[in-house]
């Protein structure tokens, strides 16, 4: 069976959701059902193949091609499968995603990742606000899972996530890891203001010193953290894309807070060079 | 059966099924490691008085474990998992931890499994930070050194303990010289381990006593001094036995074990004091498993 492949016939003028279109959605359907799932444009609604070209059968791997910025909810809770984007991803990519991995082959919008309790997403440029973070509402963001951007993510990256990896290979906004309750953020690039604000638990890694740490913050001195060692070297034995971590040595500045929420969390800022 | 001119008695080694757990503990340095992993391992020749039995399984090569840096492999046998868990968290607690720059790993991930870090956590007094990474969770406890890193849980196997050869030599010298090589052979078997000194028992045991306070008592079958007082089974020309122990964490590792070992002794020969080779059973009434000593060598 050949990929369920969907190319993007004209860039819509209003958002389309399309969190509809996902391994689990899609489950057990013909292409014929397929092409007549109604989508909600604006005002409007839409069947499926006035938006897209619809080519092949497999419904556990999707390939969303020529992909804009006005479709949002991509992989919306898909719990299995994969998802590739070719071109800009909306807001809300794997929002709830629970398993599966979903590759952009391009830049994504806000809310990556927001609620995730599972799975694998891969952004190769940048990303909006809020990545990993919680839903509107939610005590709680990301709770578990990977995500990998290759490029710049927004602010608040991580906003009160649980559990779970978010790595970022360019710039982070400000608040990045904002009252973040566990799991662990890597930033290789420069942090705007104040990371980590409000955090209870949880651990942010930047390779550049961040713009503004809050006076919440007390830094512990520069210390071989072991523990970065054993960080690195599984992610670079889990994932490809994070290869260049395993060059990195474990010492860092650490500093512990946010102290006004009982301090265990911690900002590790390496020493060794790129 | 002959090798060498050394005659093989047509017997078996009979061992029991024991619980098992393999640890993988990493410092700065290989010399680090190995302070820990023999204050890990001292004092756990036989589950008959120290609770469990422990040795160094292998060096294990920084690309090798989990943080990257030079560690070493142990495995640890009890006989039961309530047991295995108390000695581990003893063990890793007092002798690992105490070692500075070390960290500890789980060598073996199935279930069942026992705490590992989750029990030795609460030394950090409420500092310590838990630490998820690929589905592995992980205890960073600050100590002075700085962190002492340790996984969650370790796995549990249903291993085998007790695997066993004589060796009948003309004197204590020769028996030494033989079972030393037998068990620098054996020491390159993986999941085999030989938890006695040096891995040679030079007071080898049978099962009870003349005192009922004793569980176990002097093999005088073969104890040379015994000659003729007692229903020997030495020969005249038998001045010395010594025993080699093996654990395993599964049957073909105590049987290639076995093989190693026997293969090894008998290269010395007649020539070089050494006899005959035997095993330690109980008429097979202990331990379910019987290793047959020329079913292993042929």
């Amino acid at each position: 069976m050949t990929p369920l492949t969907l190319t993007l016939r004209t860039r819509p003028a209003q958002e389309v959701d399309i969190g509809l279109l996902t391994p689990d959605g899609l489950q057990a359907m013909g292409r014929p059902a397929i092409e007549q799932i109604k989508l909600t444009c604006g005002n409007r609604s839409l069947r499926l193949h006035e938006l897209f070209e619809v080519q092949g059968e497999d419904t556990s791997v999707i390939h969303i091609r020529r992909a804009c910025d006005k479709l949002y909810g991509i992989g919306m809770a898909m719990s299995f499968g994969s998802i590739s984007v070719q071109g800009r991803a909306g807001d809300d990519v794997g929002r709830n995603m629970r398993g599966g991995t979903i590759a952009v082959r391009g830049s994504a919008g806000h809310g990556t990742g927001r609620g995730m309790r599972g799975g694998y997403i891969e952004v190769q440029a940048n990303t909006g606000d809020f990545l990993g973070g919680a839903e509107a509402g939610a005590l709680e963001g990301m709770s578990e899972g990977v995500i990998i951007v290759s490029g710049d993510a927004g602010a608040r990256v991580g906003d009160r996530m649980r559990r779970g990896i978010i790595y970022v290979r360019g710039n982070s906004g400000d608040y990045c890891g904002s009252r973040m309750k566990g799991g662990t953020i890597l930033v290789l690039g420069q942090s705007g203001c104040y990371p980590g604000i409000g955090m209870r638990r949880g651990t942010i890694v930047f390779a550049r010193k961040p713009a503004e740490i809050s006076a919440t913050f007390n830094s512990c001195g520069v210390l071989k953290m072991e523990f970065l060692r054993l960080l690195f070297r599984q992610l670079s034995n889990s994932y490809r894309k994070l290869a260049l971590l395993r060059n990195i040595g474990p010492e860092a500045e650490r500093f512990s807070g946010d102290l006004a929420l009982g301090g265990k969390g911690e900002l590790l800022v390496l020493h060794s060079a790129l | 059966m002959n090798i060498n001119g050394v005659y093989i008695e047509d017997t078996f080694a009979e061992a029991f099924p024991m619980k098992a757990t393999r640890l993988i503990i990493t410092a700065m340095t290989l010399k680090s490691a190995y302070r820990a992993a023999n204050s890990l391992t001292g004092f756990a020749s036989s589950v008959i008085a120290c609770g469990c039995e422990a040795d160094i399984e292998c060096d294990l090569d920084p690309a090798d474990t989990p943080d990257g840096r030079p560690g070493i492999a142990v495995i640890i046998f009890a006989m039961s998992v309530k047991q295995l868990a108390d000695q581990v968290l003893r063990r890793v607690g007092q002798s690992v931890m105490t070692t500075a720059t070390s960290a500890c790993f789980a060598g073996l991930r199935c279930e069942p499994s026992i705490k590992l870090g989750s029990s030795i956590r609460f030394f950090g007094d409420g500092y310590q930070i838990a630490k998820r990474i690929d589905g592995i969770r992980y205890w960073r406890i600050p100590v002075m050194h700085g962190e002492f890193v340790c996984e969650e849980k370790t796995g549990v196997a249903n291993a085998v303990g007790g695997g066993n050869f004589l060796v009948f030599a003309k004197t204590t010298r020769h028996a030494l010289t033989a079972c030393e090589q037998a068990v620098k052979a054996i020491r390159r078997v993986p999941r085999a381990v030989t938890c006695f000194p040096g891995g040679i028992v030079g007071s080898g045991s049978k099962v009870g006593s003349k005192y009922k306070f004793m569980k176990a008592s002097t093999n005088e079958a073969y104890c040379p001094t015994l000659k003729g007082r007692v229903r020997s089974s030495l020969t005249p020309e038998v001045g010395s036995v010594l025993e080699v122990v093996v654990d395993a964490l599964d049957q073909e590792a105590i049987r290639e074990s076995l093989r190693t070992g026997i293969e090894t002794v008998c290269k010395f020969g007649p020539k070089k004091g050494i006899y005959g080779i035997s095993a330690g059973n109980y008429g097979g009434k202990l331990g379910p498993y019987h290793f047959h000593l020329r079913e292993i060598l042929t």
